[in-house]
């Protein structure tokens, strides 16, 4: 998971990696999954998501479709 | 996760952000008052859970997301101190668990020009960036350090 500055530097890195273009999204999207992610990190009743509960997050950002699949 | 394993979770993340590193197996044993066979075997089984990443063949914590025990290109400033991220997720993700005002500071891969990301009060501040994952989600644990 990496910040470029356009998605013609993702483009352009993912030829010189050798590398498919994965996913992309915008610097809020990632803000708003950082935060709903890790905002509990430390308190004590933590739980770690189930893939529906984190397909469900994922959902709630627009980020669907086969790349955010978790369940078989 | 319950019991010992819950406990030694939070004594991990209390003391990675209070020292600027996660503690060893014997001192959260000592903390905790476990037998240190017992501390290590809590931190292999939040390894097993992906809770935690240990170095291969030890009980050192390489990453306890979403910090890094190692400098990465992810430098992040918060109010509880100063870390690295694993990744553009984990940095944001730590400005998020630590107060929520931070700066996130790395390098666009591509042309290594620097990309500040800055969170005051729960609001990113907009920045001239894109984020871009390379591995689908299934796929993420097959080796979380390229992910």
């Amino acid at each position: 998971m990496l910040a470029f500055r356009s998605e013609e530097h993702v483009e352009r890195w993912c030829e010189s990696e050798g590398l498919e273009r994965g996913a992309l999204m915008t610097p809020e999207q990632q803000w708003r999954l950082a935060d709903v992610w890790y905002a509990n990190r430390l308190a004590r009743d933590w739980q770690r998501r189930t893939p529906v509960e984190a397909e469900a997050v994922f959902a709630e950002l627009g980020l669907v479709g086969d790349f955010w699949r978790l369940q078989l | 996760m319950t019991g010992p394993d819950e406990a030694v979770r939070v004594h991990i993340y209390e003391r990675f952000v209070e020292d600027g590193r996660p503690p060893a197996v014997a001192e959260t044993a000592t903390a905790l008052g476990l037998v240190e066979t017992e501390a290590a075997a809590a931190y292999r089984r939040l390894a097993e859970a992906h809770v935690i990443v240990l170095e291969p063949g030890t009980t050192d914590v390489r990453m306890a997301a979403p910090l890094s025990t190692v400098p990465t290109p992810f430098r992040v400033e918060t109010e509880r101190g100063s870390f690295y991220g694993n990744c553009i997720w984990d940095a944001l993700g730590t400005v998020a668990m630590l107060g929520r005002n931070g700066r996130v500071e790395t390098r666009c891969p591509d042309c290594r020009e620097p990309l500040v990301f800055t969170v005051t009060a729960g609001e990113l501040e907009p920045v001239g960036a894109v984020v871009h994952y390379a591995v689908p989600a299934a796929r993420w644990w097959d080796d979380i350090g390229f992910s």
